[in-house]
């Protein structure tokens, strides 16, 4: 029993589940009109919702149960193995995370061999590290080791096989009797009285807010990740010197200058530049397809911006790298003898490069918000305009723009906060140097840039050069949501004004 | 070309403002006004009368243009104003409007406050030359849209925030701030209380010493106390049109006769 239980597959048993739930259906559909005396008029409500009754009855208690059984049981069974390694062996430059990946990996290969026939189950159970070979017996069935097993750890290994074979059985067993208490009860429940009918409509709520709170949920769950990562790094390093320092120099050696502002001075000085191409073109360019475009123009044109959204923001690194980097040297350092003849850059990467590269990104995302926007603004109110003798641009400047007003700011502080988290093209675009300096023509490096470089390569999650990366990534969510806030703020304080 | 309609016996003492022939428009396939041919007199009140969707608001948007703002709108025939053909390509729609002013069906005041509500007409066209002439203007106005007193300590708030009726009042004060020689007002009283519709109508008596003025309405009691000119609109005909007391005494057409007497709409 045990063994035919461990082997169903969890999408095994969600399939199991579903075609109780859809045996369910069927038989409580009938089941109901059957006590209604063979018509439904005599029902409390249609047959379909006894059918949808059972069904969820059936499917949705066990599929949670599942859901939470297999999110809990690694952790528990972690607890339970753990104990059989000696604590030196965690201790000795290790993680508990480590040893137990090692664990999980023998673990893998025993079931590999096992499945393969190179084993008995017996023999995988009863191995022993000193005896055998582990390491080549599980070469054999393509199951590659770092390092020879040591005793303890193939020990553990063992348990943790047996554990997760019979927490598995029992799963499968609670859920299908799960299932099945569903079916008993829809079965007891049906009859030509039950309010089916209010208990699905209770359902599909209770289906609806788990969907929105898991999406809450997870958003929280990212925040903690951050959080708790971003608290060891203060541990490490002092938090005077991430906020209020005044350079950023990495040292892997340790003893590092790690703050925050150079970064962040670098993340808005090309934000702003971005800002500063993509807000009047893409409004402007709104304005036009909304209020002067005729219906052809506007039907190349949208689509032909919406394909300049869709564009990879990596795809405008290279961009930036290879086209406008250079052309921007051209003219304004000594790249082919420079078209202005002065020398102010001298190297592609630089913060006018990114922040015209990353404007041209925003531009569609600019204008298609405020181009619903603008197309939101009643036609009653240009007709009042035009009424009174106004032309179209005094139209658009006086009436249109100012009721479009709180949701044009609204999109501009969007785009500011994608400009701030935005990744590919800074990291292409801008450079790598950490500074103060007001110098468009130079190189600077941003938040995002520098999480990704510290990231990267061989990282030892367990030293303050790694473990910034959460700090400053907090940071980031932060200011992003910071400006999230300040837009619904402005938003809504306009909206009072003018609704 | 004078209209047939026209009864015989009418003394024209005005001259006239408005001439329209065989004036057509088209919503798409629509035919929303059929060969209208109407002339409407300098210092009078014309009021349009008719049943819901006959074409009275179409036809009065004609008279400024507003219908060139809607893409499928089409007008044929010819509308002329002081001897002018308003169509003509030479014409300025822009310069039209601020001539022929309209108050709308709808109430439409700018999300702008009360004060620059009134005085964006003004402002766009230079009226005032500095600001104590625009807060001259924009009193006047609001006293002839009859709301001055209900405004006159909130002129700073914003002019969505007024009730349904104080926004119709605002709007005909927006409209006569620009001083128009033609006012066109789509049912200007339709969400007043009596005491204002009676104060409007007091404005439109007034304006009449002045302008021209054509007013939609459904009130029929509403058309015989203010219009000296009657047109009656059915199915995008005009299919009477004449003296005020004429229409409402003795209709020549039995369909005219149905709708005053309330068989018809
Ligand atoms: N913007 C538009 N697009 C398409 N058809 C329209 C439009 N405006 C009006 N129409 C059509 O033109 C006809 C006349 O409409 P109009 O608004 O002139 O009626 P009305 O006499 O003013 O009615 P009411 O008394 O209800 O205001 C109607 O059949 C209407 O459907
Ligand atoms: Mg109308």
């Amino acid at each position: 029993m045990t063994q035919l239980f461990s082997s169903i597959s969890a999408s095994v048993l969600v399939l199991i589940v579903l075609g109780l739930g859809i045996v369910g259906y069927v038989t409580m559909r009938s089941r109901a009109i059957a006590s209604g005396g063979g018509d439904a008029r005599n029902l409390h409500s249609l047959p379909s919702y006894y059918g949808a009754n059972a069904a969820m009855m059936i499917a949705i208690p066990s599929l949670l149960v599942m859901v939470l059984w297999m999110l809990l049981q690694p952790m528990v069974i972690q607890n339970t193995v753990i104990k059989l390694i000696p604590d030196q062996m965690v201790s000795e430059g290790s993680s508990v995370g480590l040893v137990m990946s090692d664990v999980r990996r023998i673990a893998d290969g025993l079931d590999a061999a096992v499945a393969q026939g190179a084993m008995s189950g017996q023999e995988a159970a009863g191995l022993d590290a000193v005896e055998t070979d582990v390491r080549s017996r599980l070469a054999e069935v393509g199951v590659a080791l770092g390092s020879d097993v040591q005793a303890p750890i193939l020990a553990a290994a063992q348990k943790y096989r047996l554990l997760s074979q019979s927490w598995r059985a029992a799963m499968v067993a609670v859920v299908l009797v799960m299932a099945l208490a569903g079916l008993g009860f829809a079965y007891r429940q049906t009859d030509k009285d039950f309010r089916a009918r209010n208990v699905v409509e209770a359902g599909v709520k209770g289906l609806l807010i788990i969907a929105a709170s898991l999406a809450i949920l997870t958003t929280v769950g990212i925040v903690f990740s951050m959080l708790f990562e971003s608290i060891n790094f203060f541990r490490m390093h002092p938090w005077q010197d991430f906020f209020l320092g005044g350079s950023w120099a990495p040292n892997f050696r340790g003893n590092s200058d790690l703050s925050i502002l150079p970064l962040l001075w670098g993340t808005l000085y090309i934000s702003f530049i971005a800002l500063l191409v993509a807000v009047p073109i893409g409004l402007f360019a709104a304005i036009y397809l909304s209020e002067y475009a005729g219906p052809k123009v506007r039907s190349a044109a949208k689509p032909l911006l919406e394909i300049l959204a869709g564009i990879p923001t990596i795809v405008y690194g290279l961009f930036a790298l290879l086209t406008v980097g250079p052309f921007l040297v051209n003219i304004f350092g000594r790249g082919d003898n420079g078209v202005l003849g002065v020398d102010w850059m001298s190297g592609a990467t630089s913060v006018l490069t990114a922040g015209l590269v990353m404007g041209i990104m925003l531009i569609p995302f600019v204008s298609s918000l405020s181009d619903d926007i603008i197309n939101a603004v009643p036609q009653s109110l240009r007709d009042g305009s035009y009424g009174l003798g106004a032309t179209h641009s005094e139209t658009v400047r006086q009436v249109i723009l100012p009721a479009a007003l709180p949701g044009i700011v609204g999109a501009i502080l969007l785009a500011a906060s994608r400009a701030i988290g935005e990744t590919m093209i800074v990291v292409l675009g801008a450079g790598a140097i950490a500074r103060f300096s007001g110098n468009p023509f130079e190189g600077m490096t941003t938040i995002t840039t520098r999480i990704v470089s510290q990231l990267t390569g061989d990282t030892d999650f367990a030293s303050a050069e790694t473990l910034v990366a959460f700090a400053l990534g907090l940071t980031l969510f932060v200011l992003t949501l910071a400006l999230n806030v300040l837009a619904l703020y402005i938003v809504r304080k306009y909206r009072e004004q003018y609704e | 070309m004078k209209d047939s309609n026209i009864s015989e016996n009418d003394v024209i003492t005005q001259p006239v403002k408005i001439a329209a022939r065989n004036v057509q428009v088209y919503y798409g396939d629509n035919h929303a006004i059929k060969d209208v041919n109407v002339e409407i007199d300098d210092k009078t009140v014309t009021a349009f009368i008719g049943p819901s969707g006959c074409g009275k608001s179409t036809f009065l948007r004609c008279i400024n243009r507003m219908n060139d703002t809607i893409d499928i709108c089409r007008v044929t025939g010819d509308i002329e104003i002081d001897g002018e053909d308003i169509y003509d390509r030479k014409v300025d729609p822009v310069q039209l409007r601020a001539k022929v002013g309209m108050v709308f069906q709808k109430p439409n005041p700018f999300p702008k406050s009360i004060y620059d509500n009134v005085a964006y007409g003004p402002r766009i066209h230079g009226l005032a030359r500095n600001k104590a002439e625009l807060d001259d203007i924009v009193e006047r106005a609001l006293k002839r849209g009859a709301i001055w007193n209900e405004v006159k300590d909130r002129l700073n708030e914003p002019g969505t925030g007024l009730s349904g009726g104080q926004q119709q009042r605002l709007c005909i004060a927006r409209a006569v701030a620009t001083e128009p020689e033609v006012l066109l007002m789509d049912e200007p009283c339709s969400a007043l209380d009596p005491i204002a519709t009676a104060q409007v109508e007091e404005l439109i008596d007034e304006l009449r010493q002045n302008y021209s003025v054509v007013i939609v309405t459904h009130s029929m009691q509403q058309a015989a106390r203010v219009s000296q000119k009657t047109a009656f609109f059915h199915l995008g005909h005009l299919v009477e049109f004449g003296d005020t007391d004429k229409i409402f005494t003795a209709p020549e057409d039995p369909r005219t006769e149905s709708y005053i007497t309330g068989r018809i709409g």
